[in-house]
Protein backbone atom coordinates (compact mmCIF):
# COMPACT_ATOMS: atom_id res chain seq x y z
CA UNK A 1 0.00 0.00 0.00
CA UNK A 2 1.41 3.26 -1.00
CA UNK A 3 0.66 5.89 1.76
CA UNK A 4 0.70 8.81 -0.41
CA UNK A 5 -2.34 7.83 -2.06
CA UNK A 6 -3.80 7.23 0.63
CA UNK A 7 -2.61 10.78 2.36
CA UNK A 8 -3.75 12.51 -1.21
CA UNK A 9 -8.00 10.96 -0.67
CA UNK A 10 -7.36 12.26 2.80
CA UNK A 11 -6.22 15.62 1.75
CA UNK A 12 -8.78 16.14 -1.42
CA UNK A 13 -12.10 14.80 0.99
CA UNK A 14 -11.04 17.43 3.86
CA UNK A 15 -10.85 19.92 1.25
CA UNK A 16 -14.56 19.13 0.45
CA UNK A 17 -15.32 18.63 3.63
CA UNK A 18 -14.07 21.71 5.45
CA UNK A 19 -16.06 23.55 2.47
CA UNK A 20 -19.87 21.49 3.51
CA UNK A 21 -21.56 23.14 6.42
CA UNK A 22 -23.70 20.16 7.09
CA UNK A 23 -20.52 18.48 7.94
CA UNK A 24 -19.22 20.60 9.60
CA UNK A 25 -22.01 21.98 11.74
CA UNK A 26 -22.77 19.00 13.53
CA UNK A 27 -18.73 17.72 14.10
CA UNK A 28 -18.37 21.41 16.12
CA UNK A 29 -21.93 21.57 17.64
CA UNK A 30 -21.92 18.20 19.64
CA UNK A 31 -18.17 18.55 21.12
CA UNK A 32 -18.77 22.38 22.03
CA UNK A 33 -22.17 21.05 24.08
CA UNK A 34 -20.04 18.19 25.75
CA UNK A 35 -16.72 19.80 26.70
CA UNK A 36 -18.37 23.26 27.17
CA UNK A 37 -21.85 23.29 27.74
CA UNK A 38 -22.42 19.92 29.96
CA UNK A 39 -19.88 21.29 32.57
CA UNK A 40 -20.97 24.74 32.68
CA UNK A 41 -24.56 23.41 33.65
CA UNK A 42 -22.63 21.13 36.14
CA UNK A 43 -20.71 24.62 37.66
CA UNK A 44 -23.95 26.17 37.73
CA UNK A 45 -26.25 23.93 39.59
CA UNK A 46 -23.49 22.97 42.26
CA UNK A 47 -23.63 26.44 43.31
CA UNK A 48 -27.10 26.94 43.36
CA UNK A 49 -27.19 23.45 45.43
CA UNK A 50 -25.38 24.90 48.44
CA UNK A 51 -27.57 27.92 48.75
CA UNK A 52 -30.59 26.49 48.50
CA UNK A 53 -29.67 24.13 50.99
CA UNK A 54 -30.77 21.05 49.28
CA UNK A 55 -29.48 17.68 50.33
CA UNK A 56 -27.73 15.87 47.83
CA UNK A 57 -30.54 12.62 48.60
CA UNK A 58 -30.91 12.21 44.91
CA UNK A 59 -26.96 11.60 44.18
CA UNK A 60 -26.20 9.59 46.77
CA UNK A 61 -27.35 6.41 45.18
CA UNK A 62 -25.20 6.58 42.89
CA UNK A 63 -22.17 7.22 44.65
CA UNK A 64 -23.12 4.42 47.10
CA UNK A 65 -23.03 1.96 43.91
CA UNK A 66 -19.86 2.96 43.00
CA UNK A 67 -17.07 0.29 44.16
CA UNK A 68 -15.20 0.77 47.49
CA UNK A 69 -12.11 1.44 45.62
CA UNK A 70 -13.19 5.03 44.25
CA UNK A 71 -15.09 5.36 47.35
CA UNK A 72 -12.34 6.09 48.73
CA UNK A 73 -11.20 8.30 47.16
CA UNK A 74 -14.07 10.26 48.43
CA UNK A 75 -12.26 10.67 51.97
CA UNK A 76 -12.67 14.31 53.87
CA UNK A 77 -14.70 15.74 51.12
CA UNK A 78 -18.00 17.59 51.10
CA UNK A 79 -20.95 16.18 49.28
CA UNK A 80 -20.34 19.29 46.73
CA UNK A 81 -16.80 18.41 45.99
CA UNK A 82 -17.64 14.62 45.76
CA UNK A 83 -20.55 15.30 42.87
CA UNK A 84 -18.07 17.29 40.99
CA UNK A 85 -15.66 14.71 41.60
CA UNK A 86 -17.77 11.86 39.99
CA UNK A 87 -18.92 14.33 37.42
CA UNK A 88 -15.79 15.72 36.29
CA UNK A 89 -13.63 12.04 36.08
CA UNK A 90 -16.21 9.39 36.10
CA UNK A 91 -19.53 10.39 34.61
CA UNK A 92 -18.04 12.69 31.52
CA UNK A 93 -15.90 10.12 30.48
CA UNK A 94 -17.57 7.88 28.39
CA UNK A 95 -19.25 10.98 26.82
CA UNK A 96 -16.08 11.58 25.43
CA UNK A 97 -15.90 8.59 23.39
CA UNK A 98 -19.18 9.78 21.60
CA UNK A 99 -17.62 12.82 20.21
CA UNK A 100 -14.93 11.09 17.94
CA UNK A 101 -17.61 8.30 17.33
CA UNK A 102 -20.04 11.07 15.86
CA UNK A 103 -17.92 13.14 14.40
CA UNK A 104 -16.40 10.32 12.31
CA UNK A 105 -20.18 8.63 11.71
CA UNK A 106 -20.51 11.82 9.87
CA UNK A 107 -17.67 11.93 7.49
CA UNK A 108 -17.30 8.18 7.37
CA UNK A 109 -21.16 8.05 6.03
CA UNK A 110 -20.17 10.47 3.20
CA UNK A 111 -17.27 8.84 1.86
CA UNK A 112 -18.00 6.45 -0.44
CA UNK A 113 -22.44 7.22 -0.49
CA UNK A 114 -21.13 10.66 -0.47
CA UNK A 115 -19.70 10.16 -3.98
CA UNK A 116 -21.80 7.88 -5.48
CA UNK A 117 -24.77 10.63 -4.59
CA UNK A 118 -22.45 13.59 -6.55
CA UNK A 119 -21.85 11.24 -9.09
CA UNK A 120 -18.07 11.61 -8.62
CA UNK A 121 -17.30 7.65 -7.73
CA UNK A 122 -16.69 6.73 -11.63
CA UNK A 123 -13.51 9.02 -12.52
CA UNK A 124 -12.38 8.32 -8.62
CA UNK A 125 -12.14 4.44 -8.91
CA UNK A 126 -11.25 4.68 -12.54
CA UNK A 127 -7.76 6.32 -10.94
CA UNK A 128 -4.84 3.91 -10.56
CA UNK A 129 -5.41 3.89 -6.77
CA UNK A 130 -5.59 0.71 -5.38
CA UNK A 131 -8.38 -0.49 -2.85
CA UNK A 132 -6.74 -0.17 0.12
CA UNK A 133 -5.24 2.96 -0.88
CA UNK A 134 -8.38 3.94 -1.22
CA UNK A 135 -10.07 2.39 2.10
CA UNK A 136 -7.40 3.78 4.09
CA UNK A 137 -7.60 7.07 2.45
CA UNK A 138 -11.55 7.40 3.20
CA UNK A 139 -10.64 5.67 6.80
CA UNK A 140 -8.09 8.68 7.45
CA UNK A 141 -10.35 11.72 6.47
CA UNK A 142 -12.69 10.70 9.04
CA UNK A 143 -10.31 9.59 11.74
CA UNK A 144 -7.95 12.40 12.14
CA UNK A 145 -10.76 15.25 11.79
CA UNK A 146 -12.30 13.60 14.56
CA UNK A 147 -9.47 12.73 16.81
CA UNK A 148 -8.66 16.52 16.48
CA UNK A 149 -12.22 17.37 18.12
CA UNK A 150 -11.72 15.16 20.27
CA UNK A 151 -8.36 16.19 21.91
CA UNK A 152 -9.32 19.89 21.30
CA UNK A 153 -12.39 19.52 22.84
CA UNK A 154 -10.50 17.54 26.02
CA UNK A 155 -8.25 20.57 26.33
CA UNK A 156 -11.42 22.57 26.79
CA UNK A 157 -12.97 20.42 29.07
CA UNK A 158 -9.97 19.91 31.50
CA UNK A 159 -8.80 23.93 31.50
CA UNK A 160 -12.98 24.50 32.18
CA UNK A 161 -13.09 21.73 35.06
CA UNK A 162 -9.82 22.73 36.48
CA UNK A 163 -10.48 25.96 36.35
CA UNK A 164 -13.60 25.60 37.97
CA UNK A 165 -12.19 22.42 40.48
CA UNK A 166 -9.05 24.72 41.55
CA UNK A 167 -10.77 27.32 44.23
CA UNK A 168 -13.40 24.23 45.66
CA UNK A 169 -10.56 21.84 45.98
CA UNK A 170 -8.17 24.30 47.59
CA UNK A 171 -5.78 24.18 44.26
CA UNK A 172 -6.55 20.45 43.14
CA UNK A 173 -6.16 20.07 39.92
CA UNK A 174 -9.08 17.40 38.54
CA UNK A 175 -7.78 16.74 35.30
CA UNK A 176 -5.93 15.00 33.45
CA UNK A 177 -5.95 11.62 35.23
CA UNK A 178 -4.82 8.47 34.06
CA UNK A 179 -7.73 7.36 33.08
CA UNK A 180 -9.01 10.29 30.79
CA UNK A 181 -5.26 9.54 29.08
CA UNK A 182 -5.98 6.51 28.47
CA UNK A 183 -9.47 7.01 27.32
CA UNK A 184 -8.96 9.93 24.72
CA UNK A 185 -5.24 8.71 23.64
CA UNK A 186 -5.96 4.94 23.35
CA UNK A 187 -9.74 3.89 23.65
CA UNK A 188 -10.73 6.67 21.95
CA UNK A 189 -8.61 6.64 18.68
CA UNK A 190 -9.60 2.52 18.29
CA UNK A 191 -13.15 2.51 19.50
CA UNK A 192 -12.73 5.48 16.37
CA UNK A 193 -10.84 3.55 14.34
CA UNK A 194 -13.18 0.64 14.61
CA UNK A 195 -15.90 2.37 14.04
CA UNK A 196 -15.00 4.15 11.24
CA UNK A 197 -14.67 0.92 9.16
CA UNK A 198 -17.68 -0.05 9.87
CA UNK A 199 -19.19 2.97 8.62
CA UNK A 200 -16.82 2.75 5.25
CA UNK A 201 -17.96 -0.89 4.78
CA UNK A 202 -21.55 0.65 4.90
CA UNK A 203 -21.05 3.10 3.15
CA UNK A 204 -19.55 1.37 0.26
CA UNK A 205 -22.61 -0.85 0.02
CA UNK A 206 -25.61 1.58 0.39
CA UNK A 207 -26.86 4.16 -2.41
CA UNK A 208 -26.64 7.20 -0.19
CA UNK A 209 -25.17 8.91 2.38
CA UNK A 210 -28.90 8.83 4.45
CA UNK A 211 -28.76 5.28 3.99
CA UNK A 212 -25.10 5.24 5.50
CA UNK A 213 -25.71 7.19 7.92
CA UNK A 214 -28.92 5.73 9.77
CA UNK A 215 -27.20 2.25 9.64
CA UNK A 216 -23.98 3.94 11.46
CA UNK A 217 -26.11 5.31 14.25
CA UNK A 218 -26.77 1.53 15.65
CA UNK A 219 -22.54 1.31 15.99
CA UNK A 220 -22.97 4.02 18.80
CA UNK A 221 -25.56 1.78 20.73
CA UNK A 222 -22.46 0.05 22.84
CA UNK A 223 -20.71 3.25 23.97
CA UNK A 224 -24.16 4.98 24.88
CA UNK A 225 -24.93 1.49 26.87
CA UNK A 226 -21.51 2.28 28.46
CA UNK A 227 -22.63 5.96 29.63
CA UNK A 228 -25.75 4.64 31.33
CA UNK A 229 -24.23 1.99 32.32
CA UNK A 230 -21.23 4.18 34.38
CA UNK A 231 -24.15 6.38 35.58
CA UNK A 232 -25.90 3.37 36.66
CA UNK A 233 -22.48 2.43 38.52
CA UNK A 234 -22.79 -1.06 36.37
CA UNK A 235 -19.62 -0.20 34.73
CA UNK A 236 -16.92 1.65 35.81
CA UNK A 237 -14.49 2.69 33.31
CA UNK A 238 -11.25 2.32 35.09
CA UNK A 239 -7.72 1.74 33.85
CA UNK A 240 -7.70 -1.75 33.39
CA UNK A 241 -10.97 -1.58 31.90
CA UNK A 242 -10.06 1.08 29.43
CA UNK A 243 -6.70 -0.71 28.70
CA UNK A 244 -8.65 -4.48 28.07
CA UNK A 245 -10.96 -2.16 26.15
CA UNK A 246 -7.70 -0.48 24.02
CA UNK A 247 -6.31 -4.27 23.71
CA UNK A 248 -9.68 -5.75 22.16
CA UNK A 249 -10.14 -2.61 19.55
CA UNK A 250 -6.83 -2.61 18.32
CA UNK A 251 -7.56 -6.57 16.99
CA UNK A 252 -10.92 -5.45 15.91
CA UNK A 253 -9.72 -2.04 14.01
CA UNK A 254 -6.92 -5.06 12.04
CA UNK A 255 -9.74 -7.55 11.54
CA UNK A 256 -12.25 -4.33 10.11
CA UNK A 257 -9.51 -2.63 7.64
CA UNK A 258 -9.03 -6.83 5.98
CA UNK A 259 -12.71 -7.38 5.98
CA UNK A 260 -13.34 -3.68 4.68
CA UNK A 261 -10.37 -3.88 1.73
CA UNK A 262 -11.62 -7.69 1.35
CA UNK A 263 -15.51 -6.27 0.63
CA UNK A 264 -14.50 -3.48 -1.46
CA UNK A 265 -15.78 -4.20 -4.91
CA UNK A 266 -15.47 -1.35 -7.47
CA UNK A 267 -18.01 -3.15 -9.51
CA UNK A 268 -20.33 -3.57 -6.65
CA UNK A 269 -20.38 0.14 -5.70
CA UNK A 270 -20.55 1.44 -9.57
CA UNK A 271 -23.55 -1.02 -9.94
CA UNK A 272 -25.50 0.73 -6.97
CA UNK A 273 -25.24 4.51 -8.59
CA UNK A 274 -28.21 6.46 -7.88
CA UNK B 1 0.43 -8.58 -29.43
CA UNK B 2 -0.92 -8.53 -33.03
CA UNK B 3 0.46 -6.57 -35.90
CA UNK B 4 -1.55 -5.71 -38.80
CA UNK B 5 -0.90 -5.39 -42.64
CA UNK B 6 -0.21 -1.63 -42.00
CA UNK B 7 1.98 -2.27 -39.18
CA UNK B 8 0.22 -0.88 -36.55
CA UNK B 9 0.37 -1.94 -33.10
CA UNK B 10 -2.78 -3.50 -32.02
CA UNK B 11 -2.78 -1.41 -28.18
CA UNK B 12 -6.84 -2.46 -27.43
CA UNK B 13 -7.59 -6.35 -28.09
CA UNK B 14 -10.79 -7.72 -27.63
CA UNK B 15 -12.00 -11.45 -27.83
CA UNK B 16 -15.38 -12.86 -26.71
CA UNK B 17 -15.30 -10.16 -23.82
CA UNK B 18 -18.76 -11.05 -21.95
CA UNK B 19 -20.36 -9.14 -19.07
CA UNK B 20 -23.29 -10.84 -17.45
CA UNK B 21 -25.15 -8.60 -14.54
CA UNK B 22 -26.97 -11.21 -12.70
CA UNK B 23 -28.98 -13.16 -16.23
CA UNK B 24 -28.78 -9.75 -17.92
CA UNK B 25 -26.15 -10.35 -20.44
CA UNK B 26 -24.75 -6.65 -20.54
CA UNK B 27 -22.59 -7.47 -23.63
CA UNK B 28 -22.43 -10.72 -25.60
CA UNK B 29 -19.58 -11.90 -27.09
CA UNK B 30 -17.63 -8.56 -28.79
CA UNK B 31 -14.23 -9.20 -30.59
CA UNK B 32 -12.34 -6.14 -31.77
CA UNK B 33 -8.78 -4.89 -32.62
CA UNK B 34 -8.31 -1.22 -32.06
CA UNK B 35 -4.54 -0.40 -33.58
CA UNK B 36 -2.01 2.34 -32.48
CA UNK B 37 -3.47 5.84 -33.16
CA UNK B 38 -6.93 5.14 -34.57
CA UNK B 39 -10.35 6.48 -33.03
CA UNK B 40 -12.61 3.85 -33.24
CA UNK B 41 -16.32 4.86 -32.79
CA UNK B 42 -18.50 2.44 -30.47
CA UNK B 43 -22.15 3.37 -31.70
CA UNK B 44 -25.62 2.12 -30.40
CA UNK B 45 -28.70 2.90 -28.88
CA UNK B 46 -29.00 3.48 -24.71
CA UNK B 47 -28.61 0.43 -22.82
CA UNK B 48 -26.72 -1.01 -25.11
CA UNK B 49 -23.78 -2.11 -23.76
CA UNK B 50 -21.30 0.99 -24.50
CA UNK B 51 -20.53 1.89 -21.35
CA UNK B 52 -20.20 -1.26 -19.89
CA UNK B 53 -17.76 -2.32 -22.37
CA UNK B 54 -15.75 0.85 -21.84
CA UNK B 55 -16.44 0.25 -17.93
CA UNK B 56 -14.40 -3.33 -18.75
CA UNK B 57 -12.06 -2.01 -20.49
CA UNK B 58 -10.87 0.85 -18.29
CA UNK B 59 -10.18 -2.06 -15.25
CA UNK B 60 -13.73 -0.86 -13.56
CA UNK B 61 -15.03 -4.08 -14.02
CA UNK B 62 -14.25 -7.73 -14.71
CA UNK B 63 -15.57 -9.37 -17.29
CA UNK B 64 -17.87 -12.77 -16.74
CA UNK B 65 -16.18 -14.29 -20.02
CA UNK B 66 -13.30 -13.47 -23.05
CA UNK B 67 -10.74 -11.51 -22.45
CA UNK B 68 -9.03 -7.89 -23.51
CA UNK B 69 -6.11 -6.29 -23.39
CA UNK B 70 -5.13 -2.64 -23.20
CA UNK B 71 -1.47 -1.84 -23.87
CA UNK B 72 -0.62 -5.44 -23.31
CA UNK B 73 -1.74 -5.63 -19.84
CA UNK B 74 -4.77 -8.19 -19.25
CA UNK B 75 -8.28 -6.56 -17.95
CA UNK B 76 -9.09 -8.26 -14.73
CA UNK B 77 -5.90 -9.20 -13.47
CA UNK B 78 -3.45 -6.26 -14.35
CA UNK B 79 -6.47 -3.90 -13.79
CA UNK B 80 -4.06 -1.15 -11.88
CA UNK B 81 -1.68 -1.25 -14.67
CA UNK B 82 -4.67 -0.85 -17.22
CA UNK B 83 -6.16 2.36 -14.86
CA UNK B 84 -2.77 3.81 -15.35
CA UNK B 85 -2.42 3.38 -18.95
CA UNK B 86 -6.09 4.53 -19.64
CA UNK B 87 -7.34 8.48 -19.89
CA UNK B 88 -11.07 8.21 -18.82
CA UNK B 89 -14.49 10.55 -19.75
CA UNK B 90 -17.01 8.93 -18.11
CA UNK B 91 -20.83 9.27 -18.94
CA UNK B 92 -21.01 12.08 -16.26
CA UNK B 93 -18.39 14.69 -15.80
CA UNK B 94 -17.72 13.18 -12.61
CA UNK B 95 -16.16 16.29 -11.18
CA UNK B 96 -15.31 17.59 -7.15
CA UNK B 97 -18.04 20.82 -7.26
CA UNK B 98 -16.74 21.87 -3.94
CA UNK B 99 -13.27 21.87 -5.15
CA UNK B 100 -11.58 24.65 -8.14
CA UNK B 101 -10.65 23.68 -11.54
CA UNK B 102 -6.82 23.90 -10.50
CA UNK B 103 -7.72 20.93 -7.33
CA UNK B 104 -9.83 19.04 -9.20
CA UNK B 105 -6.92 18.78 -11.80
CA UNK B 106 -4.14 18.81 -9.25
CA UNK B 107 -5.92 15.53 -7.35
CA UNK B 108 -6.54 13.48 -10.82
CA UNK B 109 -3.07 14.51 -11.61
CA UNK B 110 -1.56 13.15 -8.23
CA UNK B 111 -4.08 10.09 -8.60
CA UNK B 112 -2.42 9.32 -12.02
CA UNK B 113 1.10 9.41 -10.43
CA UNK B 114 2.10 13.19 -11.33
CA UNK B 115 4.14 13.91 -8.86
CA UNK B 116 6.87 16.26 -9.82
CA UNK B 117 5.32 19.56 -8.72
CA UNK B 118 6.63 21.42 -11.59
CA UNK B 119 5.55 19.16 -14.94
CA UNK B 120 2.13 18.63 -12.82
CA UNK B 121 1.70 22.69 -12.68
CA UNK B 122 2.57 22.75 -16.36
CA UNK B 123 0.82 20.58 -17.41
CA UNK B 124 -2.61 21.37 -16.05
CA UNK B 125 -1.98 24.95 -17.42
CA UNK B 126 -1.32 23.67 -20.17
CA UNK B 127 -4.44 21.71 -20.81
CA UNK B 128 -6.57 24.62 -19.03
CA UNK B 129 -5.41 27.28 -20.89
CA UNK B 130 -6.18 25.13 -23.93
CA UNK B 131 -9.80 24.37 -23.39
CA UNK B 132 -10.28 27.97 -22.44
CA UNK B 133 -10.44 27.06 -18.17
CA UNK B 134 -7.03 29.07 -16.57
CA UNK B 135 -8.65 31.99 -15.99
CA UNK B 136 -11.83 30.26 -14.00
CA UNK B 137 -8.92 27.74 -12.46
CA UNK B 138 -9.83 29.26 -8.44
CA UNK B 139 -13.60 29.29 -9.15
CA UNK B 140 -15.59 26.19 -7.82
CA UNK B 141 -16.61 23.74 -10.78
CA UNK B 142 -20.37 24.40 -8.83
CA UNK B 143 -20.40 27.71 -10.38
CA UNK B 144 -20.00 26.01 -13.62
CA UNK B 145 -22.25 25.93 -17.24
CA UNK B 146 -22.49 22.06 -17.84
CA UNK B 147 -20.41 23.26 -20.87
CA UNK B 148 -17.45 23.84 -19.17
CA UNK B 149 -17.72 20.82 -17.07
CA UNK B 150 -17.12 19.13 -19.89
CA UNK B 151 -14.21 20.64 -20.79
CA UNK B 152 -12.31 20.08 -17.53
CA UNK B 153 -13.83 16.36 -17.34
CA UNK B 154 -12.00 16.32 -20.53
CA UNK B 155 -8.59 17.61 -19.31
CA UNK B 156 -9.01 15.70 -16.62
CA UNK B 157 -8.61 12.44 -18.93
CA UNK B 158 -5.56 13.67 -20.44
CA UNK B 159 -3.81 15.16 -17.53
CA UNK B 160 -1.50 12.53 -17.46
CA UNK B 161 -0.60 12.08 -21.14
CA UNK B 162 -2.42 8.56 -21.44
CA UNK B 163 -1.51 6.82 -25.15
CA UNK B 164 -5.10 5.53 -24.85
CA UNK B 165 -8.58 7.83 -24.38
CA UNK B 166 -11.76 6.15 -23.36
CA UNK B 167 -14.01 8.82 -24.34
CA UNK B 168 -18.14 8.57 -23.37
CA UNK B 169 -20.14 11.79 -25.18
CA UNK B 170 -16.87 13.87 -25.24
CA UNK B 171 -19.33 16.66 -26.96
CA UNK B 172 -22.28 16.17 -24.83
CA UNK B 173 -23.31 19.73 -23.57
CA UNK B 174 -20.55 21.27 -25.50
CA UNK B 175 -21.83 24.55 -28.04
CA UNK B 176 -20.54 23.78 -31.65
CA UNK B 177 -17.54 25.95 -31.23
CA UNK B 178 -16.47 24.28 -28.04
CA UNK B 179 -17.48 20.51 -30.00
CA UNK B 180 -15.44 21.61 -33.32
CA UNK B 181 -12.49 22.18 -30.42
CA UNK B 182 -13.08 18.80 -28.90
CA UNK B 183 -13.05 17.12 -32.22
CA UNK B 184 -10.34 19.09 -33.66
CA UNK B 185 -8.35 17.86 -30.36
CA UNK B 186 -9.06 14.23 -30.76
CA UNK B 187 -7.97 14.42 -34.64
CA UNK B 188 -4.46 16.24 -33.36
CA UNK B 189 -3.99 13.94 -30.23
CA UNK B 190 -4.39 10.75 -32.61
CA UNK B 191 -2.51 12.31 -35.37
CA UNK B 192 0.11 13.53 -33.78
CA UNK B 193 0.76 12.29 -30.25
CA UNK B 194 -0.34 8.59 -31.78
CA UNK B 195 -3.05 8.52 -29.12
CA UNK B 196 -5.45 5.42 -29.40
CA UNK B 197 -9.24 6.82 -29.16
CA UNK B 198 -12.44 4.47 -28.03
CA UNK B 199 -15.01 7.00 -28.61
CA UNK B 200 -18.31 5.91 -27.48
CA UNK B 201 -20.96 8.41 -28.96
CA UNK B 202 -24.68 8.83 -30.14
CA UNK B 203 -23.60 11.93 -31.78
CA UNK B 204 -23.02 10.47 -35.14
CA UNK B 205 -21.56 14.00 -37.15
CA UNK B 206 -18.74 13.11 -34.30
CA UNK B 207 -18.30 9.56 -35.38
CA UNK B 208 -18.55 10.20 -39.04
CA UNK B 209 -16.36 12.91 -38.47
CA UNK B 210 -13.34 11.65 -36.17
CA UNK B 211 -13.79 7.47 -36.68
CA UNK B 212 -11.99 5.59 -39.06
CA UNK B 213 -13.70 2.67 -37.83
CA UNK B 214 -16.81 1.63 -36.03
CA UNK B 215 -19.09 -0.47 -34.54
CA UNK B 216 -22.69 -0.73 -33.92
CA UNK B 217 -23.47 -2.55 -30.77
CA UNK B 218 -27.33 -3.77 -30.20
CA UNK B 219 -28.61 -5.37 -26.34
CA UNK B 220 -24.59 -6.18 -25.87
CA UNK B 221 -24.34 -7.91 -29.56
CA UNK B 222 -22.29 -6.49 -32.38
CA UNK B 223 -24.66 -5.58 -34.97
CA UNK B 224 -21.29 -4.51 -37.57
CA UNK B 225 -18.11 -3.50 -37.32
CA UNK B 226 -15.46 -1.83 -40.70
CA UNK B 227 -14.65 1.79 -41.82
CA UNK B 228 -16.93 4.11 -41.57
CA UNK B 229 -17.09 5.07 -45.31
CA UNK B 230 -17.66 1.48 -46.38
CA UNK B 231 -20.35 0.83 -43.66
CA UNK B 232 -22.49 4.26 -44.78
CA UNK B 233 -21.88 3.28 -47.98
CA UNK B 234 -23.01 -0.27 -47.71
CA UNK B 235 -25.84 0.40 -45.71
CA UNK B 236 -27.42 3.43 -47.50
CA UNK B 237 -26.96 2.45 -51.14
CA UNK B 238 -25.53 4.24 -53.69
CA UNK B 239 -24.71 7.94 -53.81
CA UNK B 240 -27.09 10.57 -54.82
CA UNK B 241 -27.44 13.32 -57.42
CA UNK B 242 -29.60 16.89 -55.65
CA UNK B 243 -30.35 19.13 -58.47
CA UNK B 244 -32.29 22.06 -57.45
CA UNK B 245 -33.93 23.88 -60.39
CA UNK B 246 -35.93 27.40 -60.39
CA UNK B 247 -39.18 25.41 -61.91
CA UNK B 248 -39.54 21.64 -61.50
CA UNK B 249 -42.08 20.77 -63.87
CA UNK B 250 -43.38 17.19 -64.67
CA UNK B 251 -41.72 17.05 -68.13
CA UNK B 252 -38.65 17.21 -66.16
CA UNK B 253 -39.02 14.38 -64.01
CA UNK B 254 -40.70 11.60 -66.72
CA UNK B 255 -37.33 12.85 -68.90
CA UNK B 256 -35.11 11.86 -66.10
CA UNK B 257 -36.85 8.93 -65.40
CA UNK B 258 -36.46 7.48 -68.79
CA UNK B 259 -32.32 7.91 -68.57
CA UNK B 260 -31.50 4.23 -68.05
CA UNK B 261 -29.27 4.61 -65.09
CA UNK B 262 -31.45 6.32 -63.14
CA UNK B 263 -33.00 4.02 -60.15
CA UNK B 264 -35.22 6.30 -58.01
CA UNK B 265 -36.32 10.05 -58.44
CA UNK B 266 -37.22 11.46 -55.17
CA UNK B 267 -39.03 15.23 -56.27
CA UNK B 268 -39.38 17.61 -53.28
CA UNK B 269 -41.68 19.99 -55.18
CA UNK B 270 -41.67 23.09 -52.18
CA UNK B 271 -37.81 24.01 -53.01
CA UNK B 272 -37.54 22.48 -56.43
CA UNK B 273 -35.48 20.25 -55.88
CA UNK B 274 -34.86 16.07 -57.25
CA UNK B 275 -32.47 13.62 -56.26
CA UNK B 276 -31.45 10.59 -58.59
CA UNK B 277 -30.29 7.40 -57.25
CA UNK B 278 -27.15 6.99 -59.44
CA UNK B 279 -24.39 3.87 -59.68
CA UNK B 280 -21.69 6.05 -60.89
CA UNK B 281 -21.33 10.08 -60.14
CA UNK B 282 -18.38 10.88 -62.92
CA UNK B 283 -20.42 9.51 -65.85
CA UNK B 284 -24.50 9.77 -64.70
CA UNK B 285 -23.86 13.27 -63.66
CA UNK B 286 -23.17 14.93 -67.32
CA UNK B 287 -26.17 12.72 -68.61
CA UNK B 288 -28.43 13.89 -66.08
CA UNK B 289 -27.78 17.41 -66.08
CA UNK B 290 -27.63 17.57 -69.98
CA UNK B 291 -31.02 15.71 -70.21
CA UNK B 292 -32.78 18.53 -67.55
CA UNK B 293 -31.21 21.34 -69.71
CA UNK B 294 -32.81 19.44 -72.67
CA UNK B 295 -36.15 19.54 -71.73
CA UNK B 296 -35.54 23.53 -70.60
CA UNK B 297 -34.92 22.76 -66.91
CA UNK B 298 -32.83 26.48 -65.02
CA UNK B 299 -30.81 24.47 -63.03
CA UNK B 300 -29.65 26.47 -60.05
CA UNK B 301 -27.43 24.05 -58.38
CA UNK B 302 -25.69 20.21 -58.77
CA UNK B 303 -25.00 18.78 -55.31
CA UNK B 304 -23.27 15.25 -54.67
CA UNK B 305 -25.24 13.86 -51.43
CA UNK B 306 -23.54 10.62 -49.73
CA UNK B 307 -25.39 8.81 -47.51
CA UNK B 308 -24.55 9.80 -43.75
CA UNK B 309 -23.75 7.67 -41.24
CA UNK B 310 -26.74 8.50 -39.08
CA UNK B 311 -29.12 6.74 -42.00
CA UNK B 312 -26.95 3.79 -41.73
CA UNK B 313 -26.86 3.92 -37.49
CA UNK B 314 -31.00 4.18 -38.78
CA UNK B 315 -31.53 1.34 -40.75
CA UNK B 316 -29.21 -1.01 -38.78
CA UNK B 317 -31.05 -0.35 -35.32
CA UNK B 318 -34.23 -0.67 -36.76
CA UNK B 319 -33.41 -3.87 -38.43
CA UNK B 320 -32.17 -5.00 -35.57
CA UNK B 321 -35.44 -4.55 -33.65
CA UNK B 322 -37.68 -6.04 -36.47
Amino acid sequence: MRLNKAELIFRKDWREIRRNWQVILPIVLLPLIISLVLPIILIVVSSVIPSSGTPLSDFKPLIQGLPEAIQEQFAGMTDIQVMIYIMATYFFAPFFLIIPLMASSVISSDSFAGEKERKTIEALLATPISDSELFFGKMLVSFIPSMVVTFISFVVYTLVFDLFSFGIFNGLLLLPNLNWILMIFGLAPTLALASIGLTVIVSAKVKGFKEAQQISVILLLPVLALVFGQVAGAIILGPLVILILISIFVILDFVVFRIGVKLFKREEILSKLA
Amino acid sequence: MIITGVIRLAIIEVENLTKIFNSFVAVDNLSFVIEEGEVFGLLGPNGAGKTTTIRMLAGLISPSKGSAKVKGFTVGSDSLKVRETVGILTENPSLYERLTAFENMDFFAEAYGLSDQQKKQDRIKQLLTFFGLWERRNARVATFSKGMKQKLAIARALVHEPPVLFLDEPTSGLDPESSKEVRDLIAILSANEKVTVLLCTHNLEDAQKLCFRVMIINRGKKVIVGRTNDLRNRISGTLKVEITLKNLTPEIVTAVKNIPHVKQVHQDESTSKFSVNVDDIESDTPELVKKVVEVGGLILGVNVVRPSLEEAYIKLIKEEKE
